[in-house]
């Protein structure tokens, strides 16, 4: 009998899955929980697994290690619904506190525009233009300096350009939401109205 | 004798099926304005240009009192939310604080006039029905708005056969060639109002700002002498450019789907070669000619925005 329970826990530790009253049996038993413990010990022996200490009452220390921890008292759930309907309103009013912090972005933020010049480089932020894109990546000689000049400066141009039409662009978008005021059916109409306010 | 019969047959048959398809156009965009006007509806949708993709969320419902509430919002990056109650648009942007304007339609990828009544587009574009795909796992139908003229691009409709809503659009040019699109990638059409416009429901929008009377139609130093048929203005000031600050004359002209800005101001450099770059289908061409920078925004060919640029001459002095 006792023979067959240890055999049992051997299965176990193999992954063999029992039924329910057998890992109660087990989990009851301190003497076969130990067994249990051993033999997994056994196998990360001889698989090498274990550490350079071997630990053995471990799940002692860790248990009682929980029996001192000073209780610590949940939260209250019945507040839960009060805060999660707090915080649909919030929603909406949040973007607004956020502006700031999406403003100081904004100065960041670079729409993906494609230059249709000949000087066709990838789009690069404008405060890493001037350090970074090598001229050839080859050591020029000194009396070329003249022309690497004019290239800087032709890239300084390119930001300048990009920058330009960034913001003809965000003004364009700009214009079209102020000017769809008072829309109505036909253009001309809404002039006529207009004049005739 | 009899192989040429059946070939004039068969060409009968099929111009009368064109001609067919071309009366279906209008029924599917009168459709289309109706749906985006009355439907309850949760979708998100990709702008998809210069290999990027933006990707927003798109709320539209109807309240018991029949009014209109909408959120428009973009996901990536730094939050832009437009939203709307009936005639109230608030835009809330990394640039400016929110604002209010009054108005019953937000700007954004959508052209507006697809929730309007088309045929003041018929000027200037002709409505082709084209034929049926799957899009979104929907059968669709798909409707081309043509320019008739080379001067502007042509709008590609896939719209949902059963709902009759907008399941992709796409802006291509003369030679078919895709310069922008958007695909929808989900589509909720709900009895009742969702969550989001519930909520809108309850939001105090922000202020509403006072555009002074006639601010819109300032009487400018600069005139435009060539645009597509068509176009009309729809607005005309000065104000200064919020990045640069350099102040500009500015204005805007429409032709129902496309909105052209046009601004002038005086430069430093005397003369530069005229410029461009492509955002998706938006050009921004800016040229310097005589000490004077005229720029040209909107969704037109360079070779458009080119002639329109050229063609702004300052208003002679009345002179005896």
């Amino acid at each position: 009998m006792s023979e067959n329970k240890f055999e049992t826990v051997s299965s176990i530790v193999d992954s063999y899955q029992p039924n329910d009253e057998v890992f109660e049996e087990l989990l009851n038993d301190a003497h076969l929980s130990s067994t249990w413990q051993r033999y997994h010990l056994m196998g990360d022996v001889m698989r090498g697994e274990t550490s350079d200490v071997i630990n053995l009452d471990l799940s002692a220390q860790i248990a009682s290690a929980i029996a001192e921890e000073t209780t610590i008292l949940a939260p209250r759930t019945s507040n839960n619904m009060a805060n999660k309907f707090k915080a649909k309103v919030v929603l909406f009013a949040k973007p607004f506190g956020q502006m700031a912090i999406a403003a100081s972005a904004a100065g960041l933020m670079v729409i993906g525009v494609q230059q249709n010049t000949a000087n066709n480089d990838a789009i690069i932020p404008a405060s890493q233009v001037v350090k970074t894109m090598p001229f050839g990546g080859v050591a020029e000689p000194v009396s070329l300096n003249f022309q690497q000049a004019s290239r800087t400066s032709e890239k300084q141009a390119f930001v300048e350009q990009q920058r330009r039409f960034q913001a003809l662009l965000s003004d364009h978008q700009q214009q079209i939401k102020l000017s769809s005021v008072d829309v109505n059916k036909t253009p001309k109409k809404d002039k006529a109205e207009e004049s005739a306010k | 004798m009899k192989l040429i019969s059946s070939l004039l047959l068969l060409v009968t048959i099929s111009t009368s099926v064109a001609a067919n398809e071309n009366e279906k156009a209008e029924p599917w965009l009168e459709r289309l304005a109706t749906s985006l006007k009355t439907l309850n509806f949760s979708t998100s949708f990709v702008v998809v240009k210069n290999n990027q993709a933006e990707p927003y969320h798109w709320f539209h419902g109807v309240d018991e009192s029949g009014n209109e509430l909408e959120i428009l919002s973009l996901l990536n990056g730094p939050r832009r939310d437009v939203l709307r109650k009936q005639n109230i648009v608030s835009y809330i942007e990394p640039e400016l604080p929110p604002f209010s304007v009054t108005s019953h339609q937000i700007s954004g990828p959508i052209p507006a006039v697809l929730r309007e009544d088309i045929t003041e587009l018929a000027q200037s574009y002709d409505f082709i029905s084209v034929g049926r795909s799957r899009v979104l796992g929907r059968p669709a139908q798909l409707i081309r708005i043509v320019s008739k003229d080379p001067h502007r691009y042509g709008h590609w409709l896939w719209l949902d056969q059963k709902t009759g809503m907008l399941l992709k659009l796409a802006l291509v040019n003369r030679a078919g060639q895709l310069l922008e699109q958007i695909q929808f990638t989900h589509l909720d059409i709900t009895a009742s109002l969702g969550e989001s416009l519930q909520q809108l429901q309850q939001t105090t929008l922000p202020k509403v700002i006072e555009i002074p009377e006639g601010y819109q139609e300032q009487i400018l130093q600069w005139q435009v002498k060539w645009l597509p048929s068509g176009f009309v203005r729809r607005n005309a000031n000065r104000h200064r450019i919020a990045s640069t600050k350099k102040p500009v004359e500015f204005m805007l002209f429409n032709d129902g789907l496309v909105d052209v800005s046009v601004y002038v101001n005086p430069s430093e450099d005397s003369q530069r070669a005229t410029d461009y770059v492509m955002d998706g289908a938006t050009v921004v061409l800016n040229q310097v000619v005589n000490g004077f920078e005229v720029s040209v925004v909107g969704k037109i060919p360079a070779l458009t925005a080119k002639t329109i640029a050229d063609s702004v001459v300052l208003i002679p002095k009345v002179t005896p």
